[in-house]
């Protein structure tokens, strides 16, 4: 990168002109970041450097950002298993069988060692920790509107779709965020193992729902029985999950970014491990199973915000 | 007769002690000369067609395209294993866990397919052989026996998993990275169940996630092939993975 066009990255960091919506905490967060000289900054502005000249219209996050929004994720799901085991006062536990608490106790310590992690990084960083959130998983926010699962607090079936449906959203968006980090290597590596971790939970919890009779497998696939569409943002957890294309960009001489391609699976390969034989469209189904796919990390946050108030 | 002890005698040759001196000692004259040699050689290496070295190694290549061949090589070993289990499943296996083995066999076949298909077209002539049958050594893996096989199946699924959160920062392309986050979540999902076979609640315990960060595995290209290896005849070369 020349230097010239990164002095102009700069300028537009500095004036937030093509930041997108959360302007406010990050001028604030880079400020504070600027006070403490810290380790975070070069990779701060090198990730924000990284994005497309053409970056306005595109997610763009800084390290922090990405922190931030872990953290939140990890946070939330931490309250909902907390409130579930009845470690929270005023919530008592859902009757859940032994076996079930255990595992949903793993997943929950898992939850509060990284909450730990991220909130130390941040702070590491010279930012703040926001204020913990308030929570309301039956979706009425705090009873200002309908309910989206009035039974969460009593119901292990409410509880476990939506601790699936929170687990799933996470790991889609894992998958994005990492590329932000990509300039930091220890960054980019405890996302990915904390991204990986998820997937286990997301697994175990998907388990725990087939053993109550639920028609879904531990990895997500076409043929798991949908989630009720309580809401858009429920819905778009698993929109595009099913795509049995996937595509890849060919890597031009110099190793830049080059044309998108997609693999032929449909056609050509030999995938047809079955006796006998699947059919196309079984393959295809089979395809859709191996891959997750990638999301926006607005498809998480607005799960999160269901349950925020 | 006199062909044989000619060879005989040139084998004799090349095995006297007194050789390795010399040949190690140009081969550091040369390769010391300049930097520009050394680059020179390692580019060389690089452009090899087969990925075979003189002594029957497989490289998995440098950079981008031997994070891809390694991805390639391991699938390729899940493939084969899921493969084998699926063919001959063991007599007491539930039939839940025979449907698990046969989805779990079509997933790792069509990442194994998505590598070859990448590798090629991205990287024409840099793929790494085919690991056929022969070149597999499951004689340590009892595919009559449930446990034996539940066992291997938890350590390919745990090694790919700590293999891909390894190997992640070694990409340069970000459309590999998140190819590579598409196709380990997957493998995350299939180590968790099969844990939960084994033992129920064990999908992240303490073994593979650590306990002070809640972090799952990751390990480094040679240390995932060093773990492999006892089940792959032939011998494959990490070190030079995403360098």
């Amino acid at each position: 990168m020349d230097f010239l066009n990164l002095l102009a990255r700069l300028a537009d960091l500095d004036s937030t002109s093509a930041a997108p919506q959360p302007a406010a905490p990050r001028r604030a967060a880079l400020g504070q970041l600027g006070q403490a000289s810290t380790a975070l900054l070069p990779g701060l502005l090198l990730s924000a450097l990284g994005q497309p000249a053409t970056a306005g219209t595109l997610d763009t996050r800084t390290r922090l950002d990405v922190l931030l929004l872990v953290r939140q994720l990890a946070a939330l799901d931490n309250e909902l298993h907390s409130r579930a085991l009845g470690l929270v006062p005023g919530y008592p536990a859902l009757p859940l069988t032994a076996t079930e608490k255990a595992g949903i106790q793993v997943i929950q310590q898992q939850e509060v060692q990284r909450i730990a992690l991220f909130s130390q990084l941040i702070v590491d960083g010279g930012a703040t920790l926001p204020a913990t959130p308030r929570y309301d998983f039956t979706g009425s926010k705090n009873g200002t509107q309908a309910a989206l699962y009035p039974n969460i607090q009593t119901n292990p079936d409410a509880y476990l779709l939506v601790a699936q449906v929170i687990k799933d959203a996470a790991v889609r968006v894992y998958k994005s965020q990492v590329d932000f980090v990509r300039s930091d290597i220890y960054l980019t590596e405890t996302l990915l193992r904390t991204h990986s971790a998820e997937a286990r939970h997301a697994a175990h919890l998907r388990t725990l729902r087939r053993q109550r009779g639920v028609v879904v497998k531990s990895w997500v696939s076409p043929d798991d029985a949908a989630v009720p569409a309580t809401s858009a943002a429920i819905t778009r957890v698993y929109e595009g999950e099913s795509s049995s294309i996937q595509t890849y960009n060919i890597s031009d001489a110099n190793g830049q970014l080059g044309a998108l391609v997609s693999v032929p699976f449909d056609s050509t390969l030999p995938i047809n491990v079955a006796t006998p034989p699947l059919s196309p469209e079984a393959i295809l189904r089979k395809v859709a199973e191996a891959f997750d796919e990638p999301a926006e990390a607005v498809v998480a946050t607005n799960v999160a915000a269901l349950f925020t108030y | 007769m006199s062909n044989i002890k000619q060879n005989a005698s040139e084998e004799a040759e090349f095995a006297k002690p007194l050789y390795t001196p010399i040949k190690r000692r140009s081969f550091f004259m040369y390769a010391g000369a300049t930097a520009g040699a050394t680059a020179l050689l390692l580019s060389g290496c690089d452009d090899d067609n087969d990925n075979v070295v003189p002594n029957g190694t497989v490289s998995l290549g440098s950079g981008d395209v031997g994070v891809l061949n390694y991805a390639y090589a391991l699938e390729q070993l899940e493939a084969a294993f899921y493969a084998q289990v699926k063919a001959t499943p063991a007599a007491d296996f539930s039939a839940v866990e025979k449907d698990y083995f046969s989805q779990v066999a079509a997933h790792e076949a069509i990442h194994r397919d998505f590598f070859k298909a990448a590798i090629n077209r991205d990287a024409p002539g840099k793929i790494i052989p085919t690991l056929g049958a022969a070149d597999l050594n499951f004689t340590s893996i009892d595919f009559t026996k449930r446990a034996s096989v539940l066992a291997t199946a938890k350590t390919f699924e745990d090694l790919g998993v700590a293999a891909y959160n390894g190997a992640g920062k070694y990409l340069k392309t970000p459309a590999y990275l998140v190819i590579a986050g598409q196709i380990v979540s997957v493998e995350a999902r299939h180590a968790a169940y099969v844990r939960d076979l084994i033992s129920n609640g064990s999908f992240a315990d303490d073994s593979i996630i650590d306990p002070a960060t809640g972090l799952d595995k990751a390990m480094e290209p040679v240390d995932v092939i060093a773990a492999a290896q006892p089940f792959i005849k032939v011998k494959l070369d990490a070190s030079n993975v995403g360098k």
